[in-house]
Parts: structure tokens; sequence; C-alpha cells
């Protein structure tokens, strides 16, 4: 695992990332609920299947609307029914608690 | 937000409605149908009287208000408000009450939790621990729970008089239409005395005795559900057929045969090699142990289990909640004859798991399944009482899942508090005075039929997969890159991450029918929505792997 160091962040007001305790406790949660870590860089992924290309598509307008809403957006891929979602802070690097928050929203969602 | 005036409209929201309404929905129909949504919403939350009642709301932003659980679709008829009426009058009760309802009708009925989960969206562990031990349930939550309940009695009750009335049941009675499998199968115990009392007189039984056993055993089960007999189809999915019974059979042998290949690998000798003895007191340094092991679980209590059971170890340390041994009725052990010696016998796991009546909430015995669905109270105290113990005895098979593939057994022999039924015999023989050691000899049960439901064959990946090397990753992977190549828009970039790394495994719904698209996934079980593995590291290449796969899946 890329270690992170969000002590290198130097810009006020910026999204930080992780620290390594919360990684430690967090990744592993994530990990059991099928998020996997990217490898090449510090963002977690995780791919979800859905009956049909509608309720795949329903799936991404609810994760689209809490995206706005939260301004942190995924990085997605959509074919049919299967949606693949990347998840990763721009500002920080890496994973910041915002990727943590959508992520366990987007496990909700994808449970509707 | 309300969205009642306009300008509260996000930007997201506005193209959204605007795409709603240039796609031909109009007004009207958004309108009522946003009606329609709201009340069957409302209909699931309305039931909770009041909302916080004692207990904190732990919902961070992540909590949805419109409730994430998928609620039971009431159906428009009065029937749903007799329903709801009926789900209303539920949590007025004593929360703890109704949990023991539910609980002792989901053991009658042999009902996986996992159903319970997946049409409720309750969390499995919290939906355990309060069932078995009555851990707070928000009525928000209680409210769905009920509202499966309900609707699960009318089901049945409906199988039952198709049954009756010599109809085909609907498929889609039981089953919400999204869940592509049936619930999966789970011995009874009124049906596991019944093979037990033949195994021990024949260990092979010829197809005719086999179909005698499925007449027995259907019969028995509809009685324990208070239904006639030849209302078969009640049983659901847990209908006992001829080749389960062929499976038991075989299971058992199997299982057999490797307790006695255990007992050659690791003789123990402070206890007599015995078949039955059930009377058999643990060595003197194993009586040691077992008796520390004993003081330490303030939680055992003499579990009805007599003297005897007591020296069986097994049992009392690992005494859960006092509603575990809740059997009501149910309380069936089948005899076990315990060969080979020293070693517990492999089956004590799955038999003992089989027998118990109330492990339909814990499910926790699965073999198969091995670290699946323990209910977090029996893990904990299992855990605890693993750290006092050394380590004496070799594991022989760690399934890695250390503690909760020890609970299992250990929950099921304190379920089966009841006197009567010697069958800790299986476990005297036990490795150590531990029922540790003796729970985790016992795992390496692989004889069953794998069908484990709590895994998804791709979770079966450990995550590290995608660290690894391409090399272990087979033709799945790059057959799954590749359809995702054909199905894929030529112009995508940025795409899908597929690479050699990931492998796929996890069953596929639709695909969309091009010419060039393939199945690629296998075929097994399949799960609606679960988000399935996919490993997947960033940069695509796939190229690499069109060639020879375009040759494969040509169509």
């Amino acid at each position: 695992m890329r270690s992170f160091t969000s002590a290198l962040s130097s810009q006020a007001g910026k999204i930080q990332g992780l620290t390594e305790e919360e990684r430690a406790h967090l990744l592993p949660l994530l990990r059991s609920a099928q998020w996997v870590e990217v490898v090449g860089r510090d963002a977690i992924y995780k791919e979800f299947i859905f009956k049909d290309f509608n309720q795949a598509f329903g799936f991404m307008s609810r994760v689209a609307l809490q995206a706005e809403k939260m301004d942190h957006h995924p990085e997605w891929f959509n074919v049919y029914n299967k949606v693949q979602i990347t998840l990763s802070t721009h500002d920080c690097g890496g994973l910041s608690q915002r990727d943590i928050t959508l992520a366990t929203f987007i496990d909700q969602a994808s449970l509707m | 937000s309300d969205g009642t005036k306009p300008s509260r409209l996000t930007a997201l929201q506005e193209q959204l409605i605007w795409a709603l309404l240039e796609s031909g929905l109009t007004r009207d129909v958004l309108v009522q149908a946003m009606g329609e949504l709201e009340r069957s919403r409302a209909s699931a939350g309305a039931e909770k009287p009041d909302r916080g009642d004692g207990e904190s709301s732990e919902e961070g932003e992540m909590d949805f208000p419109p409730p994430i659980f998928r609620d039971l679709d009431k159906l428009p008829p009065e029937e749903a408000s007799k329903l709801r009426a009926e789900v209303d009058q539920l949590l007025q009760e004593d929360p703890w009450h109704v949990a023991k309802m539910v609980k002792s009708y989901m053991q009658q009925h042999n009902l996986p939790q996992r159903e319970v989960v997946e049409s409720t969206g309750l969390n499995q562990s919290h939906l355990s621990q309060h069932l078995n031990k009555g851990t707070p349930m928000k009525n928000q939550k209680r409210a769905a729970l009920y509202s499966w309940y309900v609707k699960k009695q009318c089901e049945i009750s409906q199988q039952f008089t198709n049954a009756k009335h010599g109809l085909a049941t609907v498929e889609e009675q039981g089953e919400e239409i999204k869940k592509g499998r049936r619930n999966r199968f789970k011995w009874g115990p009124a049906s596991l005395q019944i093979l037990f009392h033949a195994y021990e007189r024949q260990k092979n039984p010829s197809k005719e005795e086999r179909e005698g056993l499925v007449e027995e055993c259907n019969r028995a089960e509809c009685l324990q559900r208070g239904v006639s007999p030849s209302q078969l189809a009640g049983l659901g999915s847990n209908l006992v057929t001829e080749v389960r019974v062929y499976n038991w059979f075989a299971n058992r042998r199997k299982e057999e045969a490797f307790r006695h290949k255990l007992a050659l690998d690791t003789p123990f000798t402070n206890q007599p090699a015995s078949s039955s003895n059930p009377t058999l007191p643990p060595s003197p340094e194993h009586g040691v142990k077992y008796s520390q092991q004993i003081s330490c679980d303030t939680a055992s209590s003499a579990r009805g289990s007599g003297g005897e059971r007591v020296g069986r170890l097994v049992v009392s340390p690992v005494q859960l909640e006092p509603s575990h041994t809740l059997l009501e009725g149910h309380n069936l052990k089948p005899e076990r004859v315990s060969s080979g010696g020293p070693l517990p016998p492999v089956s004590t796991l799955t038999s003992l798991h089989s027998l118990s009546a109330s492990s339909a909430s814990s499910q926790s015995l699965i073999m198969a399944s091995v670290p699946s669905v323990m209910s977090l109270g029996e893990s904990s105290l299992l855990i605890g009482l693993a750290s006092t113990q050394p380590q004496t005895v070799p594991v022989i098979n760690n399934m890695g899942g250390g503690f909760t593939t020890l609970q299992p057994i250990s929950f099921q022999q304190q379920l089966h508090g009841s006197p009567q039924q010697p069958i800790s015999q299986h476990l005297q023989s036990h490795m150590a005075a531990s029922p540790f050691m003796a729970t985790m000899a016992q795992l390496p049960c692989h004889m069953y039929k794998s069908d484990s439901p709590q895994y998804h064959s791709s979770s079966l990946l450990s995550q590290t997969m995608v660290i690894t090397d391409s090399s272990s990753l087979g033709t799945l992977t790059s057959l799954a890159a590749v359809r995702q190549i054909l199905t894929a828009d030529p112009e995508e970039q940025s795409d899908p991450p597929l690479q050699e790394d990931s492998l796929h495994l996890q069953p596929h719904t639709p695909v969309p029918a091009s010419s060039e698209s393939l199945e690629l996934y296998p075929a097994s079980q399949s799960t609606e929505s679960h988000p399935s593995h996919l490993l997947s590291p960033s940069p695509p290449d796939i190229s690499s792997y069109i060639p020879t796969q375009m040759v494969s899946t040509a169509q």
C-alpha cells in the first residue's frame, strides 16, 4: 500500500487526506464492503452490477445528486447494467474522508 | 430540500427534471408518480410511532431520510392496510416479545436470516442480535422487520393454501422478482433426527429408502409448521428432496471417513479411542484446562446438560445468551456416534449445526460458508474464551476464519441445551480440553457441498489479488476484459480498467445482446444488485487481450 503523508500537504484550506490511523481503521471496513484498493494510486474501487440499465442509471443518478451535494465526484464508468466506480480526492492526491463518506453513500444507494 | 419552490432546485436536479420532462414524462404523470412513491415511502415510515425512541441516533450524514432498506412494497389492496395495521400493533408490543415470536417463526419454517436481511436491508448482525439477544432496534427498522414478518406469514400461508388446492405456487409469491434465487435449503431439526436415526441403521441407503426418508422428513417438517403433511409446497425452499437426502448421507459418510483419518493423524493418548462413549471424562490434564475454561466463563450455567455434558466441555463455556437456547419445541438432537478416537468428529459442526433449530436465526453452521454469519454476541464471547486457551492442539485446518469458524460448533452445542441428547459425544473425544480446539479441529469440514450463500464467488478472491500478478488469473479475466471491450463504446477512452488483474467471477445477469457480446459470467448464483468484486487496477490496457479472446468469443 502506498504510504500517504497528508502532512506534506501545505496548502491552506485543502482537503486533508486520511491519516494513517484513519486508514488503518477505515480501509478494512471498506474492504469488507468489497471496495478494493487500486494499484498504482491511492484510490478505492468497486464495481456494481444491477439488474438492468435502468437500475444502474437510477443508482448513478442518486450518486450524482449526492456527489453534487458533497461537491465530490466519483470517477466512474457505466456499461449497461454495470457501474465501475473509483474514488479518490484530487486535491490531496489520495483518499480523504469525502471518499469514505461517498463510498458509504454509494453502498447504500446500490441497495435501493 | 423540499423542492417546493423551483428556485430551490439544485442545478443537477433541474437537469434531471428536464431530462424527465423531455423524455416524454408529463407533469401530471410525474406528479402522480411522485405521489405514489411518497405514499409507499410514507407507509413504510409511518409504522414507527415515534422515531427516536430511546435509541440514540447514529445516523451521520450518510443516513438517508428515506429509508434505505427495501421496505416491502405493500400491495395496494386493503390487505396492505391490514398488514400495516398488524405491523403497527406489533410495534406497540414489547420488542423483545415480538422478537421472540419472529425468531420462533423463522425457526419453525427454517427461514434463513439472509432472506430477512435482503428484503429489509437490516444489518444481519444487528438483526441476529435483536432476535436472539434483544439488542434494541429502532422503530423504523423494527417496522421493516415486522413488515417482512407479516408479509412472510401471508406468503407462507398462501403457499400452503395453494398446495392444498393443488395450485402451482407462483414463484413470485414467495420472493421478490428481483431475487434471482431461492433461499438455500436448510435441514430442519425434525428431518435431521430422522436422518440420523436412519444413518445409524444404514449408512448407504438405497434409492427407495431415500425416497422413504424424503416422505418422512417432509411429513415431519409440515407437522412442525402446523400444517397438513400433504401441503408440501408450503415448505418452499426447505422442501426435502431425494437429492438432498442423498447428499446428506454422502456428506455424513465423508465426514466419518475424514474423522477417522484425523484420528489417525493426531492421536491423543489420553483419550481412549472409542466410538460411542458419552460418559468418557476428559483426561486429567485436559480436564484441568477444561475446568479452568469453565470457570472462566461466567456465562456458563449448568445448561441443563447434565454431568456428562459438562465433561464435554464444549457446551457450557460457550454458552451465550439464554435466548440462544430457546428451542421451543425444536429440541431434536440425533444421537451421534463419535468414532475416530480423540478427535472430535468433523461432523459435529455440521450435524450440530443442522440440528440446531434455533440456529435458524444464527445461520452460523453452514460449513461451506464457514466464516459466515455469526452474531456478534456469540463471536465476542467465543473470542474472549479463545484467548484463554493455550494452543495445545495443532489446528488441523485453520480456515483462517479464526474465531468465527469456531462459533458454530460451540454455539450449537449450547443451543441444544437439552440434556437428553448426548450430542456431546462428538465433542468428548475432542482434542484438547478447550472447546475451541475442539471446534477448530472440526473445521476441516470440506465435505459439504460448498454452496456458500455467504460468499459471492468473487469474494473468494482476497483483495490482494489486485496487486498480485496476473498469472494466476485465467481466461475469465481476459474474457471479462474482452466483453468489456466488445460491448463498450469504442470511443470510450477512459475505461474499463479491466486488466489482466481483474478477475470476474460474479455471475452476470443481463448482457446487452449484441452480436458480439458474450455472456462471460458464470451462471452460478446470481445476486441482484449486489456489487461484485471486480479487481481493477488503474490503467486500462486491454488491447493485449483482444486478439486471443476475440477468437474464442466470437459469435
